[in-house]
């Protein structure tokens, strides 16, 4: 009861939340002056760009618990955060899409920070692709670590090596203090709305394995579901 | 130290041998690269000369597909009647089992360089004499961390039974990095005439060695019977 | 005299050398073993102690963990919980030097196809840093009878003819504990036979046996000692003279 009431608040407090920094950016926030109203847009890319990284980094942390604990909610935990990467990395790539639409006349250039979302996107849509390719959950876990770990340490070669690319990119935009304060506002939904997804799509995982786990029929007694893990208890 | 270095031999002559019985590897990568030129080939215009960045973009395509091909094989052989536990319960370290892979797979990727590259080069007309050694090396730092990369996930994959595809789903993100970088380089190299600094090199440099300590770290966990 | 379908075999006797290292008394101590993967358990608290010399047999249903012992055993996999020890050494800081004193023969021939017996089996003398493989392999090919087939590829035998050189590869370094993991299986009656007579003669030149099987009344026959394994806890460890079949199957089934 208490917990459902906590998760209730926390979404309540999340949308709230976007409700303001929509409100702030459409009535607080200057519009800039080269790029017009769109440049808007920026204000949801960077917040959800950062929070990409902050996805991955889970998945390669929850990798490597995997590998060091073999205990197969870390598995879940990656997962999970392997779905926020994407899910997010394609709104990066959508919104920085649309900003080259205005800004260079073209959907796509390969300039280099357009092509390492797309380079990022490509590694972690492949890491929810092969999952249900592999029958056994052992080695379905132990394949996903395993390329959990080294696409996070791709990721800085994948950054030097657009850098090699042509740039026609700006190299930083200076933002007014009101326009840094929205930036700072809209991380606050942003996040939370990662971390949320990251519990529900979690919690979903330990539901489907427990149910698979009961139907298998297994010969063995199962371990005591006492390890109550980090995430439900936070829960 | 001596004792490993000759444990890796021996294994390396091995799967050598194993080759040479059937060379089911090396002659099926060798056609799959001349396909794949000849369908580039077709597909750009035969005929007109392509500079040093067209070129490595197209011989990328032909090590990608066929190096992920030499590593399904050479794994392969392992896990025909469970020879792979043959060598487990052998008194070596599991370092020497991937370090001797991945020298089998390098040694197949080379032979077919050594075939493919001089084919390209006919067909399209590639003009590689300007910086031949800028081409050589990036080409074989590039060559060698997918070669890392791809010898660790052939372990991981080939216990599993859907493989088809799986592997060069694994395997090709991974090198993207490397790939990018390589062609960029050639890019510069041919096409602007930037020579190749010491910085590039040392960047392809740290991705081949990290790529090897990691996957040298992780082989036991993958290889698990 | 024993006849297999295509060649009479003598088992002739074999050089043992004796001069090993390791020589206490107990073979392997088990102390509260257990095997968790993920989720599951697949062993519990297992405790028991195997003498030098000594023919064990594993008997218990599907799942029941024996597999899963036997890797253990072999040092492939590692244990969860407990202490193992073969030979009086911790296996956890001695895996490479247990490795070469044992030898695993499976139900798969963990051979290379394509290459013949010989080089299969001098391969892995090599490996096993043998002073002079040449010779041990021809020795080795002797004792199993496959002389006459020793240079044709080894996916040209026939299944009994694989199985006598998987034994031959698992002597090669010539290890004081073989472990057998249902080895019979798929094997005609003369090949059964004649691998019932290797294992008991290498019983006899002092080797200890365990032998992971799922036809109760051979391993009554073969073994000194039976151990049954019911959802990975041992349920029965006795002399197999205490034991009868029936009362084997019971426990196993209920």
């Amino acid at each position: 009861m208490n917990r459902k009431c906590l998760v209730y608040g926390f979404w309540s407090v999340t949308l709230a939340l976007f409700v303001a920094s929509v409100a702030m950016l459409f009535l607080y926030t200057p519009i800039e002056k080269t790029m017009g109203p769109v440049q808007k847009i920026f204000y949801l890319h960077l917040p959800i760009a950062i929070n990409t990284f902050l996805a991955c980094f889970v998945v390669f942390i929850a990798s490597i618990g995997y590998l060091w604990q073999r205990k197969m909610w870390w598995d879940d935990l990656a997962f999970a955060a392997g779905k926020v990467a994407v899910l997010y990395c394609s709104v990066v790539l959508l919104t920085g899409m649309i900003w080259g639409k205005s800004a260079w006349g073209s959907w796509w250039t390969w300039s280099p920070r357009l092509t390492f979302s797309l380079v990022l996107w490509l590694l972690f849509v492949v890491y929810l692709m092969i999952r249900p390719s592999i029958d056994s959950p052992q080695r379905r876990a132990m394949i996903s670590a395993v390329y959990g770990i080294v696409a996070f340490i791709d990721v800085p070669f994948v950054y030097l090596s657009v850098k090699l690319l042509p740039d026609i990119h700006p190299a930083s935009i200076a933002l007014a203090p009101a326009m840094k304060l929205t930036v700072l506002v809209w991380f606050l939904p942003i996040t939370l709305l990662a971390l949320g997804l990251l519990r529900a799509g979690y919690l979903l995982n330990r539901q489907i394995r427990t149910e698979s786990q009961r139907n298998q029929n297994m010969v063995f007694e199962s371990a005591p579901p006492a390890s109550p893990t980090p995430m439900e208890e936070l829960a | 130290m001596n004792r490993t270095l000759r444990q890796i031999g021996l294994l390396i002559q091995k799967d050598l041998r194993i080759e040479a019985r059937g060379r089911q590897t090396i002659g099926l990568v060798i056609v799959l690269g001349i396909l794949i030129i000849v369908v580039l080939g077709m597909g750009l215009g035969a005929g007109r000369p392509v500079s040093g960045f067209g070129a490595t973009s197209i011989l990328w395509v032909t090590y990608l597909f066929g190096g992920v091909l030499c590593f399904e094989k050479t794994m392969a052989v392992e896990r025909f009647d469970d020879a792979l536990a043959g060598l487990l319960i052998a008194p070596i370290d599991r370092g020497v089992i991937y370090a001797s892979k991945l020298i089998t797979n390098l040694l197949l990727i080379i032979g077919l360089a050594l075939v493919v590259t001089p084919v390209a080069m006919t067909l399209f007309r590639f003009d590689l004499s300007e910086h031949p050694l800028a081409f050589f090396i990036v080409m074989s730092l590039g060559v060698t961390g997918f070669t890392a990369v791809g010898t660790l996930f052939s372990a991981a994959v080939s216990s599993t039974r859907l493989q088809g595809g799986l592997l060069a789903m694994l395997v090709f993100p991974l090198s993207l990095p490397v790939v990018i970088m390589s062609t960029q380089l050639m890019r510069k190299v041919f096409e602007e005439g930037v020579p190749l600094t010491s910085t590039d090199v040392a960047t392809l440099c740290a991705f081949d060695m990290i790529f090897l300590i990691v996957s040298w770290l992780v082989f036991e966990l993958v290889l698990e019977p | 005299m024993l006849k297999t379908s295509d060649q009479p075999v003598t088992i002739t006797t074999i050089k043992h050398a004796n001069a090993k290292v390791m020589s206490p008394s107990t073979a392997i101590r088990a102390r509260g073993l257990g095997k968790e993967i993920d989720d599951w358990r697949i062993l519990l608290n297992l405790n028991f102690e195997i003498p030098r010399g000594a023919y064990v047999a594993i008997l218990g249903a599907n799942g029941a963990g024996k597999s899963t012992l036997l890797k253990i055993l072999a040092t492939l996999l590692p244990a969860s919980t407990g202490q193992l020890e073969l030979f009086g050494m911790p296996v956890r800081n001695n895996t490479i030097r247990l490795r070469s004193n044992i030898g695993l023969i499976g139900h798969n021939s963990m051979l290379y196809r394509d290459l013949s017996a010989r080089e299969n089996l001098i391969f892995f003398a090599r490996l096993y840093d043998h002073a002079a493989p040449v010779q041990r392999v021809d020795e080795l090919l002797q004792y199993v009878g496959l002389h006459h087939r020793a240079d044709d590829p080894v996916k040209t035998l026939s299944r009994g003819m694989l199985q006598r050189i998987a034994i031959a590869r698992a002597l090669v370094h010539d290890p004081d504990l073989l472990l057998a993991d249902e080895p019979f299986t798929g094997l005609d009656a003369p090949s059964c036979k004649l691998l019932q007579e290797l294992l008991s003669h290498q019983h006899a030149a002092g080797k200890t046996i365990m032998l992971v099987n799922h036809d109760i009344r051979q391993s009554l026959e073969l073994a000194e000692r039976i151990i049954v394994l019911r959802k990975g806890k041992i349920i029965i460890d006795e002399p197999s003279v205490n034991l009868e079949a029936e009362s084997i199957l019971e426990g196993i089934s209920t």
